[in-house]
């Protein structure tokens, strides 16, 4: 699936083994966005001619020469990646340390706003720490985890209480679509100022 | 970018039939331009500030240019032949540039992923090599030999055959395919794909065909051919970057793409770069 | 049964879809929409005076809205994707049948103006698509946490096949599905069901079928 870094637009993909990898979004043959490609046991083949690529980045096969072993240099920029309690994580180049854990909350879904952090914890009511925004909403308390994708919009991973049933979780949901309308009003007041 | 060396060259700008005194507001390489039917019947174009553009109407299309064109439209004397069906397939508008459509158009070995059991299928992935020259005397980029395992080469092809194919580039957004024709075996079948730059990454794609084939019922190879097209449309929209790249060092062409180095090397060799990258950005 | 079909027209592929999910053969009439406009000639006028497709025709019975040929071919050949079987799910198939109106007008008028160059107010479209796909995402991930993967149930019904098109088409239109994960799941569910069928610019999932041994020096 298509995602973002600060070093640009990602594939993110799953083996069938289950290893998560990141690849620069991109294939280097002919630019197709690998995030449209398809996934069979361990490789990511590009949809648009088949050439497929290992997990570490390297191109595999090449269809339309099937006799042919890709020489070594044909391959696609990798991020490294973090799966660990339902959240994959991104790092460009070698992450300093773990990336945080969560106690006592799953993830429940991702969603993008198109507002800033700013706009974010103005309809929030509090500040943002360590990226978690905690927002309180007809007494139920909901955590949102924040990855800016520039200025003007950020993707907001919607954390719930992991002993939470599911009629607490989809009214979770419901909370994180309400402080999406109201962080894109002010962001739109914003601009409008 | 600069414009000006294909500013000269003619492109199509209407379906020829669906021409009216009412008009067609459209665009040519940035600039609004109209195109309608003149009173005594032939097309009239006119530009951005109201000036008349070169206007002509050959191949089902009324074809214009923004500059002067210092040569006629080039010939396919295919299409004149007798017996010929002549199929105006219609426009379908697509968010890339005319160059990467046009390169799109030239390249087979996305058939098996992209026309999945119509123009192509796993396992016959594999391109054979074929021959790929730039003709010096028409100016014109040439691919011969070209042959593919088809499951249904076209509307009228009953089963899977290995297709034989040449492809021509006679105008920087412009190609014409030949291809093996079931009916009539030693004629070829005449595709093309006539590309109208509206602007460096945006533009109107209106192909056409010459077929030898009394059978199949007119609608019937307008969807198959628009089938096809629309096929492509999402991996032009979704290629990075939107521009075709002229820096040998933005991609990797392999021998099944040696039609599209040809090209390249052409449109560099001609200046012909609105669409173009020259380099990596 | 005789459908009135164009080939580039999301409304005649949910006849499609449904037909070949249930396991229905079609007499497919093709009709030249674009560039032609046959559907606004006189012999179409004459079957459907709203000057629209798909018309599916079966005897007497002649249909011109896609929700009622879903119905139609679910309760002749599979009436489980009908979602009869309690009050609640009936209703939950209707009103996604209903939503799936609002996609067509907002979705499907964009990729109109995008692709075959039809007018209309393109942000405006957009701006509709966008909040219906962020309803239908909302509507999808509540979906997922009662533990069901289609629209109305944990099984297919005409709701998801009337939705399913337009929206897996969005980007023809100059909208992304990027931003939603669920939609992108159910998508991926849908196209993988027994009897699936394609339309162009919805790609095969090549992932369902296992590396082939590659043909080498053939032809």
């Amino acid at each position: 699936m298509p995602a973002q870094s600060p070093a640009g637009p990602v594939a993110l993909w799953r083996t069938r083994s289950g290893r998560a990898a990141a690849f620069a979004d991109r294939c280097p043959h002919r630019g197709m966005r690998l995030s449209h490609g398809f996934v069979r046991g361990e490789t990511l083949s590009c949809i648009y001619h088949g050439w497929s690529y290992a997990q570490a980045g390297n191109c595999l096969r090449i269809p339309a020469h099937p006799a042919l072993t890709p020489p070594d240099t044909i391959r696609v920029a990798t991020q490294h990646v973090e799966d660990g309690g339902g959240i994959i994580w991104i790092s460009v180049g070698e992450p300093a340390a773990p990336p945080p854990r969560f106690e006592g909350l799953a993830p429940l879904r991702s969603m993008v706003v198109e507002a800033g952090i700013v706009a974010l914890e103005a309809a929030a009511g509090t500040r943002a720490a360590g990226g978690l925004l905690d927002y309180t909403h007809d007494d139920r308390a909901v955590r949102l985890l924040l990855a800016p994708e520039g200025q003007a919009r950020t993707l907001m991973h919607v954390l719930a209480d992991e002993d939470s049933n599911p009629g607490e979780r989809i009214a979770a949901s419901r909370a994180a679509e309400s402080l999406r309308r109201v962080a894109e009003d002010i962001a739109r007041g914003g601009i409008a100022r | 970018m600069t414009r000006d060396t294909m500013i000269d060259g003619w492109y199509p700008v209407s379906l020829a039939s669906q021409l009216d005194a009412h008009g067609r507001s459209t665009a040519l390489m940035g600039e609004p331009i109209e195109v309608r039917r003149g009173e005594d019947g032939n097309a009239k174009v006119t530009g951005g500030n109201g000036r008349a553009l070169p206007a002509c109407i050959r191949y089902g299309h009324v074809w214009s240019s923004l500059g002067d064109p210092q040569k006629p439209l080039f010939a396919i004397p295919e299409a004149d032949q007798p017996g010929r069906r002549l199929v105006d397939v219609g426009v379908v508008r697509v968010r890339c540039s005319p160059l990467r459509a046009v390169e799109n158009f030239l390249d087979i070995a996305h058939f098996p992923f992209v026309h999945t059991d119509i123009l192509g299928a796993e396992p016959h992935t594999e391109v054979q090599n074929y021959k790929v020259e730039i003709r010096e005397d028409e100016d014109e980029v040439w691919a011969t030999q070209v042959r593919f395992y088809q499951p249904q080469a076209a509307k009228s092809a009953e089963g899977g055959i290995t297709t034989e194919y040449m492809y021509r580039v006679p105008a920087p957004t412009c190609s014409i395919l030949y291809k093996t024709c079931p009916p009539r075996p030693g004629e070829w079948d005449v595709i093309t794909l006539f590309v109208q730059p509206l602007a460096e990454d945006l533009c109107d794609v209106w192909p056409w065909m010459a077929l030898f084939d009394d059978e199949t019922p007119m609608t019937d190879l307008i969807h198959f051919q628009q089938t096809i097209f629309v096929q492509d449309r999402s991996i032009l929209e979704n290629q990075i970057p939107r521009l075709l790249p002229l820096d040998p060092g933005m991609e990797i062409p392999t021998r099944a793409d040696l039609t599209s180095v040809a090209y390249r090397r052409w449109l560099k060799r001609h200046g012909y770069t609105y669409g173009a990258q020259l380099v990596a950005q | 049964m005789k459908l009135y079909d164009y080939v580039l027209s999301p409304s005649c592929y949910k006849a499609r879809l449904m037909a070949a999910l249930v396991g229905v053969k079609l007499d497919i009439r093709p009709v030249d929409f674009h560039p032609g406009a046959e559907h606004r000639g006189p012999e179409l006028m004459a079957l459907n005076p709203a000057g629209s497709i798909p018309i599916l025709e079966d005897g007497d019975l002649v249909l011109t809205e896609s929700s009622a040929m879903l119905v139609y071919l679910a309760a002749k050949a599979a009436p489980q994707w009908l979602g009869n079987d309690t009050a609640g799910l009936a209703a939950r198939v209707q009103q996604w049948l209903s939503f799936s109106h609002r996609l067509t007008a907002s979705l499907g008028a964009a990729r109109l103006h995008e692709m075959l160059l039809r007018p209309g107010n393109i942000d405006a479209l957009q701006g509709q698509g966008t909040a219906a796909l962020r309803e239908l995402e909302a509507g999808l991930v509540e979906q997922h946490i009662r533990g069901q993967r289609f629209l109305a149930s944990d099984r297919p019904t005409v709701a998801d096949i009337a939705c399913f098109p337009y929206v897996a088409l969005a980007p023809d239109g100059g909208v992304s599905l990027d931003p939603y994960p669920a939609i992108r799941l159910w998508s991926r569910t849908i196209r993988g069901l027994d009897g699936f069928i394609e339309m162009p610019g919805i790609h095969r999932l090549h992932e369902l079928k296992p590396e082939p041994v590659p043909v080498v020096g053939e032809a």
